[in-house]
C-alpha cells in the first residue's frame, strides 16, 4: 500500500519539477539510417552503435542531410559513392552479393534432396539379414531388460 | 633483488617446460606409430605416460606465466603488454588469456588436460584403442605448441631494458564475464577434440561403431555444454559491457563460436540415431570431424587476426601461414582418412518409414548443417572476396537474421513433432491426435499476440506459435508419463513427478534443454522485436518516456577508483522508484573512455541506459527498454540444468548397457 502511495506521489509530483524531453524525430530517422551503414574504421559495427570519431561525424552528416530534406536513399547513396558497397551492413544484390543470398537456398535444396535420396535408397537397400541371437545373448538381453524394468523408466516416447 | 632474479629464472624454466612438453607430445604421437612399424606393441604404452608428463609440463609452463603476472614481471613481453602494477590481483591472474599468446597457451593447456582425462577414462574401458586416441591428441598438441613456441611465444623476454610499468589489460576485458568466457569457450572447442580423436582412431582401427559411439556421447555433451556456457557468457558480457543495447550482433567473432555449436547440436542428435537405430555411422564421423574442424577454425579466425583485416595476415605472414598449413594438414589428413576408411563404418539397419523419429532427426541435421554453412559463408565470404579480388563487402546482422532465422523456425517446428514420433514407424492418425492440442495452443498464442500488438514483424507470431506448440507437446508428454506411473505404481503426485524425471534422466534432460531453448526463443522475440529505444540530450531534472517507462535524469558525479576514473550518471525510474547508474570510465593507459551501461533488470524487461558524451550541461543519453532479456539468460540456465540432468545418468547403467551391446545383432529385440 505504501509503495502504491509512493508511486502515486511520484507520478503526481513529477510534472512539477521536471521538464519532459522527447526524442527529436530527426534523431530517430538518423539512427534508422545509421543502423544500416557500417562504421568504416570499426570491426563490423554499424554507425549507430559506434563511439568512434568517424561514426560521430557520419551521424552528424546524416542529420545534416536529413535536415536539408534528403531522402534515405539519397543519403545512403551519398555514403556508398564515397566508401563503396562496403559501407552497407546488408550486402546488396549485385555480382558478389547475389551469391550470398542464393547460396543458402541452394544449400538447403542440395542437402535436402541429398537427404531425400539417401532416405529413399536406404528404404530399398537390401541389408544383410540380422543374425539370430544365440541362446547366451538372449539370456543377456533378457537380464538387462529385467534390470531395466526393475530399476525405473516410464515414458520415453514409445 | 634476489626474488626478482629468481622469478626471471622461473619464466625461463616455464619456457623449458613447454619445450619439453612439446617433445613429449611428439613422443606421445609417435609411439603407437613406431609400435606398429616396428611390430613392438609394448612401445605404445609409452603414450599414456607421455600424455601425463605433457600435462604436467604444460601446467608448469602455465604456472610460471601466472607467476610472472602476479609478480608483475615486465621483463616478459607478454606480461608487459597485458598487465600493470595497478591491475587488481584477480585480473592479473586471468590476464594470462587476455592476449593472443596466452590464449593459445590456455588452449593447449586445456587440450593436455582433456588428454589426461581421456587417458584416465579409457585405461580400463578401451585399453587397446587408447594409445591411438592419445596419439591423435598428441599430434594436435604438437601442432599448437609449434605455433606457440616458435611464432607467438608468451615466454618472450624484453631484455635487458625491460619497462618498469606495463601497459594495461584492455579495460573492456577487465570484467568477470570476460574472464570466464574464454576458458569456457576453449573447454568447448577443445572438448570436441576428444570425439575427434575417437573418430580418427575408429577409422584407423576399424573399431566397431557400436563400441565407441556410446563412449563419445558424454564427451560431446560436455563439450557442447561448455561451448553453450561460453557463448552465453560472451553474449552476457557484450550486453552489459559494450553498451549498444543488444547481446548478439552476428559479429565474425561470435559466429566463429556459433558454427561449432550449431554443428555440435546436430551431432548430439544424430549420435542418438546411431545409438538407437544403428545408422548414420559415416555421417556421424563426418560431423565429429567437421565440428572439431570448426572449433579449430573458430580459434584461428579469432587468433590469426584475419577478422580485423585480411591484411593482418600478410603483415605477419609466418603466423598466418602456419595456422593455415596446420588447418589444411589436420583437415586434409582427417577427411582423407575418412574417405579411405569411412566405408568400414557402415549402417546396419535401414529406414522403415519416412514418418519416424530417425527421419525427422535427419531433417534436423540437414537444417543445422545448412545453418552452419550459411553462417560460415556469411563470415568467410567477405574475407575471401577481399583476399582474392580486393573488393570489400560487409555482411551484417541483417543478412544473418534474414537467412538463418527462418531455418531456426523450421527447426523449432521439427523439435515439436519429432518428440511425438516413435522410432522406426509412426502412424498418421496417432500423430495427428498427438499434435492436435499443441497445435491449437500454439496457433492460439500466435493469434493472441497479433491481436494485442498489431504491427509486428511476421517472425514474432510464428515464433510464439511454435514456442507454445513445442512447450505443450513437452508438458502433455510429461503429464501422460506421470499419470501412467501413478497408475502403475500407485505413487503420489509428487513422487510420481519426481520419479518420472529421475527414472529417465536422459530423456527428460533433453526435454529440459528444449524448454530452455523455448524460453530463450521468447527472450529473442521480446528483446529483438519489441524493444523501445530513444536517443536524447538530457539536462538534470529532465524526464523521458521510453516504452512504458518514465525516466528522470538526476545529474552526474565523478570519482576515481583504483585503476580508472569514472563519471557516474544517476537515472530514476519513476514507475518503480529504482535507479540506474551508467558510467563513463577513463583508464589512464587508454585514450578513449569506455562506457558501462546502467541496467535495471526485472523478469519482464530491462531498462538499459548508456551515457554518451556531454555538451555543455546536457548529456547525450541512449535508453533502451528491452523486454524479456532475462528470458535469454534464464533459458540458457535451464538448458545447462537440463544438460546436467542428462549427464547425471548413473555411470553404472551406461556400462551395463555397453556390456549388452557387443554381441553383433544382439540388440534388435531390445529396441
Amino acid at each position: 500500500m505504501h509503495k502504491l502511495l509512493f508511486l502515486l506521489l511520484i507520478w503526481v509530483a513529477v510534472p512539477v519539477f521536471a521538464s519532459n524531453v522527447t526524442e527529436d524525430p530527426l534523431e530517430r530517422r538518423m539512427l534508422e539510417i545509421a543502423k544500416d551503414l557500417r562504421c568504416a574504421v570499426c570491426q563490423n559495427q554499424p554507425v549507430s552503435e559506434s563511439n568512434s570519431d568517424l561514426a560521430r561525424d557520419m551521424r552528424a552528416i546524416i542529420s545534416e542531410q536529413l535536415a536539408m530534406g534528403k531522402s534515405r536513399q539519397e543519403i545512403i547513396g551519398y555514403f556508398v559513392a564515397r566508401y563503396g558497397k562496403y559501407i552497407l551492413m546488408k550486402p546488396a544484390f549485385d555480382q558478389s552479393g547475389t551469391l550470398l543470398w542464393i547460396a543458402p537456398v541452394l544449400l538447403l535444396l542440395g542437402l535436402g534432396s541429398g537427404a531425400w535420396l539417401f532416405l529413399r535408397n536406404r528404404r530399398k537397400a537390401e541389408l544383410p539379414p540380422v543374425t539370430p541371437l544365440s541362446a547366451e545373448d538372449r539370456a543377456r538381453v533378457q537380464a538387462a531388460e529385467a534390470e531395466d524394468r526393475a530399476s525405473e523408466r516410464v515414458g520415453d516416447g514409445k | 633483488m634476489l626474488a626478482d632474479s629468481f622469478s626471471f629464472n622461473l619464466v625461463e624454466l616455464g619456457r623449458f617446460a613447454a619445450l619439453l612438453a612439446m617433445t613429449f607430445a611428439l613422443i606421445q604421437g609417435l609411439a603407437p606409430m613406431l609400435a606398429r612399424w616396428l611390430g613392438e606393441p609394448r612401445l605404445s604404452a609409452i603414450t599414456l605416460n607421455a600424455s601425463i608428463l605433457v600435462f604436467g609440463l604444460t601446467s608448469i609452463g602455465g604456472a610460471t606465466l601466472i607467476h610472472a603476472f602476479v609478480t608483475s614481471n615486465f621483463s616478459v613481453t607478454y606480461v608487459a603488454q597485458n598487465s600493470n602494477t595497478l591491475l587488481p590481483m584477480f585480473y592479473k591472474v586471468t590476464a594470462l588469456w587476455g592476449g593472443h599468446e596466452g590464449s593459445l597457451y590456455l588452449w593447449v593447456w586445456i587440450l593436455t588436460m582433456f588428454t589426461v582425462l581421456v587417458a584416465r577414462h579409457g585405461r580400463n574401458r578401451y585399453p587397446e584403442h587408447l594409445p591411438i586416441i592419445l596419439a591423435v591428441q598428441g599430434w594436435l598438441i604438437v601442432g599448437f605448441f609449434g605455433l606457440i613456441l616458435f611464432l607467438s611465444s608468451p615466454f618472450e623476454r624484453l631484455l635487458p631494458n625491460f619497462p618498469l610499468e606495463g601497459q594495461d589489460l584492455n579495460p573492456i576485458l577487465q570484467d568477470p564475464g570476460m574472464v570466464i568466457h574464454p576458458p569456457m569457450l576453449y573447454l568447448g572447442y577443445v572438448g570436441f577434440s576428444v570425439p575427434f580423436a575417437f573418430a580418427i582412431t575408429a577409422l584407423l582401427t576399424r573399431w566397431k561403431s557400436e563400441l565407441w559411439i556410446g563412449l563419445i556421447r558424454r564427451w560431446v555433451l560436455i563439450a557442447w555444454g561448455f561451448l553453450t556456457t561460453g557463448i552465453l557468457l560472451g553474449g552476457w558480457w557484450a550486453y552489459y559491457e559494450l553498451g549498444w543495447g543488444g547481446y548478439w550482433a552476428w559479429d565474425p567473432v561470435e559466429n566463429a563460436s556459433f558454427m561449432p555449436w550449431l554443428l555440435g547440436t546436430a551431432l548430439v542428435h544424430s549420435i542418438t540415431v546411431q545409438e538407437r537405430r544403428r545408422m548414420l555411422h559415416s555421417w556421424n564421423i563426418f560431423l565429429v570431424i567437421s565440428t572439431f574442424a570448426l572449433s579449430l577454425l573458430g580459434t584461428f579466425l579469432v587468433r590469426s587476426g584475419v577478422l580485423s583485416s585480411v591484411h593482418a595476415f600478410s603483415v605477419d605472414p609466418s603466423r598466418g601461414l602456419y595456422i593455415l598449413t596446420f588447418m589444411v594438414l589436420v583437415l586434409g589428413i582427417s577427411y582423407g582418412i575418412f574417405m579411405r576408411q569411412g566405408r568400414y563404418q557402415q549402417a546396419q539397419e535401414d529406414i522403415s518409414s519416412m514418418l519416424s523419429r530417425e527421419v525427422l532427426f535427419i531433417w534436423n541435421n540437414v537444417l543445422f548443417t545448412v545453418a552452419t554453412a550459411t553462417v560460415m559463408l556469411g563470415t568467410l565470404f567477405p574475407l575471401a572476396l577481399d583476399a582474392f579480388s580486393g573488393s570489400k563487402i560487409t555482411v551484417g546482422a541483417q543478412y544473418f537474421n534474414a537467412v538463418v532465422l527462418p531455418l531456426f523456425l523450421i527447426i523449432l517446428l521439427l523439435m515439436g513433432i519429432t518428440t511425438q514420433l516413435p522410432w522406426r514407424k509412426a502412424r498418421w492418425e496417432k500423430l495427428r491426435r498427438r499434435l492436435l492440442w499443441p497445435g491449437v495452443v500454439g496457433v492460439g498464442a500466435g493469434i493472441a499476440l497479433v491481436a494485442i500488438y498489431d504491427t509486428i514483424h511476421w517472425t514474432a507470431p510464428v515464433a510464439i506459435t511454435l514456442v507454445f506448440f513445442v512447450a505443450t507437446t513437452i508438458v502433455i508428454d510429461y503429464v501422460r508419463a506421470v499419470k501412467q506411473r501413478r497408475k502403475q505404481f500407485g505413487d503420489s503426485v509428487w513422487r510420481a513427478s519426481g520419479k518420472t524425471v529421475l527414472g529417465n534422466r536422459r530423456h527428460y534432460g533433453g526435454m529440459v534443454v528444449h524448454m530452455g531453448i523455448l524460453v530463450m526463443a521468447m527472450g529473442f522475440v521480446g528483446s529483438g522485436l519489441f524493444r523501445s529505444e530513444i536517443s536524447v540530450a538530457m539536462a538534470p531534472g529532465d524526464v523521458v518516456q521510453v516504452g512504458n517507462e518514465r525516466i528522470r535524469f538526476d545529474g552526474v558525479k565523478g570519482f576515481s577508483r583504483s585503476n580508472y576514473q569514472t563519471v557516474e550518471g544517476s537515472f530514476m525510474l519513476l514507475n518503480s522508484g529504482r535507479s540506474v547508474n551508467p558510467e563513463r570510465r577513463r583508464y589512464p593507459v587508454q585514450t578513449n573512455p569506455t562506457t558501462e551501461a546502467g541496467i535495471d533488470s526485472t523478469l519482464w524487461r530491462d531498462v538499459y541506459v548508456v551515457l554518451a558524451e556531454a555538451t555543455e550541461e546536457r548529456w547525450a543519453v541512449r535508453i533502451w527498454v528491452n523486454p524479456l532479456v532475462s528470458f535469454v539468460w534464464g533459458g540458457g540456465f535451464i538448458m545447462l540444468m537440463g544438460l546436467t540432468l542428462t549427464l547425471s545418468t548413473r555411470r553404472r547403467a551406461i556400462e551395463q548397457r555397453q556390456a549388452a551391446i557387443p554381441a553383433p545383432g544382439g540388440e534388435s529385440s531390445l529396441a
